[in-house]
């Protein structure tokens, strides 16, 4: 939204309470031109953005206006993420071809591709744009109201390095090695150093926040109860998803965790969040909240426990911060 | 076509703009004693721009038309819960209070076949065909002034309408989006003019097809949507997963006896692929019997009334040559009623977040468009979602489309949606319910019923082919 457009805006609301017409002209005759919407059309996303998907198509807003206009690409992703120039897109399943993960580069052009089977849930990419990893819903399963089955997967770009399942690694639930049949990863976010992560693995009834080596190919359990770990950029916290009173099927309530103390901070947000969130940057959480309607807003809210969400990007999910 | 334009007034202060209007909507036609107007503001409207390809406006607060740079204005808006003819529908625009929104050309406004695009994602790249008739036209307009086009033509009554605004003027015009509130653009649908005592509609007598899948578990939500079918009569169908977690006979006696299973004399199922945890969906085919069709085969066909029912089996081969296809290939070519309805488990067409869109399914609809079915109906995602017509590759097809629904919120809890499809119109995650459908002689009305203490609702009709 331009200058002129929240002027006007700004103007209809005076001119709605009564406020004398004279007032308004001046007010809106501050940056008039001859053709008013050269103004709004000539906007461009510039400095600072967010990528987000609008229904399906990877899009970019100014972080100064995330609510203003907004330039929408031609890739098509159920689900992206984006760091370092690199951008994860999962490709939606088409009505005659499967789902595929398609790696763009910083202009948004896809660089490769790697097939895949699912239905796209989560993706990640570190922060220097070498690993990518995601996460999607597998069908044929036990698809029961309280059970689902996930398939994770990361790939190394550097070294073209793929795992296709998590469940290769060698993964410890306190201290001793698990081969449960089970098991399900899902959600990986990424250190700095592009080979620890860490990923939720859910076995037995219980979810735990794992701590992974990529080059060791191991997982070990490190806390309990924590879904969609987003390490922040300072690499000491976690915002994530904790099921009310240990039950996903109470909802979940968005949190923080300090990795030192493994002391968790419940977020101002009371609504359950079924997202992997994303920090904006060290004080702030963004996730999607989806109405009734299949449409999603992303929200924000402190990551310290205080203050109140409030809406970032209306009809807009998957967030992620980019230069 | 300018002869229908009508400006309203021009106004200098705003604050007048609504009293105006009241004045002139009760003045400009001698309404009857039964007739009723209802106000509609868009549910989505937006702009594109020649001068920056990529770009949406969805969010901004003004609309603009203009010849160069090209720029088109969408308008969208859902009519809803008026009943009766409509004899009067008019589409209302206010121009920007600010310089340069005049233009001596005020935009051809046309109908538009597309009514799914999304005002956050609609930029001149990808911007919908402005393909429909043209409605009215408007010439030189004012700034801070009312206009209006009569679009009768294209609001035939509840639904979902889109409307392409264009010009070939190089001085554009600058309307008030619907982001503006008071100064939004308006659809005005005027209905009944004929006071007859027959406008209460009486029980039309014509067979009632009402039913979900996804329905019975520990949860209450089956118990909801049973209390509905209480007070519906008619044909019960279900698509699929009757039962969770395993479609055990255990289940059907303790889950879907004592509550769907109050209507099991009129139920006509259809099997989904909880039902077939327990093998070959014995338990299933043990508990509906010949209601069900021949045991272990779960493809079977009725008639209601005007219309040929088919059930069909989805966790089975559906393949082009398969038993069942060939099955359904005949029994379509010996069908004899002018209208067809079909129903599944796995959908073919669904924005669900859990489960994708089932291509195995497709030489079924195929088979069901081959021989000009009308109506489809899914479950398998937790949810309800309705689509436009659409051929068997998910096209938007007016002719011979098939209209499809998935009504999976028939108990057993709800999931999200992914990323929304082409040609998805309606959708609710929050609401358990049954789909009420009303089998006319040559065209069928749906009816969403919600749980008691619940308002989502979503009603329509459309003729068969």
């Amino acid at each position: 939204m331009t200058t002129r457009t929240r002027l006007l805006i700004t103007a209809l609301v005076a001119v709605l309470l009564g406020v004398v017409a004279v007032g308004y002209t001046a007010l809106s005759a501050s940056d008039d031109s001859d053709d008013p919407g050269e103004v709004a059309s000539s906007s461009t996303v510039s400095g600072p953005r967010l990528m987000v998907l609008s229904n399906g198509r990877l899009s970019t807003v100014s972080r100064s206006d995330p609510g203003g206009p907004r330039e929408v690409t031609e890739q098509r992703c159920d689900r992206v993420y984006s760091a370092a120039g690199t951008t994860s897109c999962l490709r939606p399943v088409g009505a005659f071809k499967a789902g595929e993960l398609a790696v763009l580069d910083a202009t948004f052009r896809e660089v490769r591709t790697v097939p895949l089977t699912g239905f796209p849930n989560r993706t990640r990419v570190s922060p220097s744009g070498r690993m990518v990893a995601w996460t999607l819903f597998v069908d044929g399963h036990s698809y029961a109201a309280n059970g689902f089955s996930t398939s994770t997967g990361i790939l190394d770009a550097k070294t073209d390095t793929l795992v296709t399942s998590l469940e290769e690694f060698t993964s410890s639930v306190d201290g001793t090695v698990t081969t449960a049949v089970d098991r399900n990863f899902w959600g990986v976010t990424f250190t700095s150093d592009d080979n620890r992560f860490y990923a939720t693995m859910s076995t037995g009834g219980h979810r735990y926040l794992m701590e992974g080596d990529f080059a060791a190919r191991t997982l070990r359990s490190i806390a309990k109860n924590v879904e969609c770990p987003s390490l922040s950029p300072d690499g000491k916290r976690i915002a994530y998803k904790m099921a009310i009173n240990n039950d996903p099927q109470q909802g979940w309530r968005l949190s923080t965790m300090d990795l030192a103390t493994r002391a968790a901070t419940p977020l101002a947000e009371t609504r359950s969040v079924d997202d992997q969130p994303t920090w904006l940057d060290q004080q702030t959480i963004a996730y999607s909240i989806q109405r009734s309607d299949g449409v999603n807003d992303i929200w924000t809210v402190p990551a310290d426990g205080t203050g109140s969400p409030a809406v970032l990007v209306p009809e807009a999910n998957s967030p992620a911060p980019i230069g | 076509m300018s002869g229908r334009r009508a400006p309203l007034a021009v106004l200098a202060i705003g604050v007048l703009t609504a009293a105006t209007l009241t004045v002139v909507a009760s003045s400009d036609r001698v309404p009857t004693a039964t007739a009723a107007t209802s106000t509609f503001t868009p549910s989505a409207d937006t702009y594109v721009d020649n001068s920056a390809t990529g770009t949406n406006h969805g969010t901004s607060g003004q609309l603009g038309v203009d010849g160069s740079p090209t720029k088109r204005m969408f308008l969208k808006f859902t009519v809803s819960g008026v009943s009766g003819t409509v004899s009067s529908a008019k589409l209302r625009v206010h121009t920007d209070d600010v310089s340069g929104a005049n233009s001596p050309a005020g935009g051809a406004f046309r109908a538009m076949t597309n009514t799914t695009w999304s005002e956050t994602a609609v930029t001149w790249n990808n911007q919908p065909a402005v393909d429909g008739a043209t409605l009215g036209t408007l010439g030189s307009v004012a700034r801070n002034a009312w206009y209006e086009v009569d679009v009768t033509s294209h609001v035939a009554g509840n639904g979902t309408f889109s409307f392409g605004v264009t010009s070939t003027n190089g001085d554009g015009a600058d309307y008030d989006s619907r982001e503006t509130g008071a100064t939004a653009p308006q659809l005005l649908v005027t209905t009944g003019t004929t006071p007859t005592t027959t406008t209460t509609q009486p029980p039309s007598g014509d067979p009632v097809l009402v039913g979900a899948g996804d329905i019975s578990n520990s949860g209450s939500g089956d118990s909801a949507t049973a209390a509905l079918l209480d007070n519906i009569p008619g044909t019960v169908f279900t698509t699929g997963d009757n039962v969770y977690n395993d479609g055990t006979a255990a289940e059907f006696t303790n889950y879907y006896n004592p509550t769907w299973g109050r209507h099991k004399a009129r139920t006509r199922p259809s099997p989904g692929n909880h039902d077939y945890h327990t093998s070959g969906a014995t338990g299933y085919y043990d508990y509906f019997g010949s209601l069900a069709g021949p045991s272990g085969q779960g493809y079977y066909s009725y008639d209601l009334g005007n219309w040929h029912i088919v059930s069909l089996n989805s966790n089975i081969s559906m393949a082009a040559g398969s038993a069942q296809e060939q099955w359904l290939r005949a029994d379509l070519a010996a069908n004899t009623k002018p209208c067809t309805a079909a129903y599944w488990h796995h959908p073919l067409f669904t924005s669900g977040a859990n489960h994708a869109p089932s291509t195995a399914t497709r030489p079924l609809f195929q088979a069901l468009y081959d021989n000009n079915a009308d109506l489809v109906l899914f479950g398998h995602n937790h949810q309800y979602e309705r689509f436009a017509p659409q051929n068997p590759s998910g096209g938007l097809d007016t002719t011979r489309g098939i209209r499809t629904f998935v009504a999976g919120m028939g108990g057993a809890s709800h999931y999200g949606f992914g990323t929304i499809r082409a040609n998805s119109e309606v959708r609710n995650s929050d609401t358990y319910g049954v789909l009420k459908l009303t089998l006319h002689s040559n065209s069928f009305d749906w009816q969403f019923v919600p749980e008691a203490g619940k308002t989502f609702t979503d009603s329509g009709t459309t003729a068969c082919h």
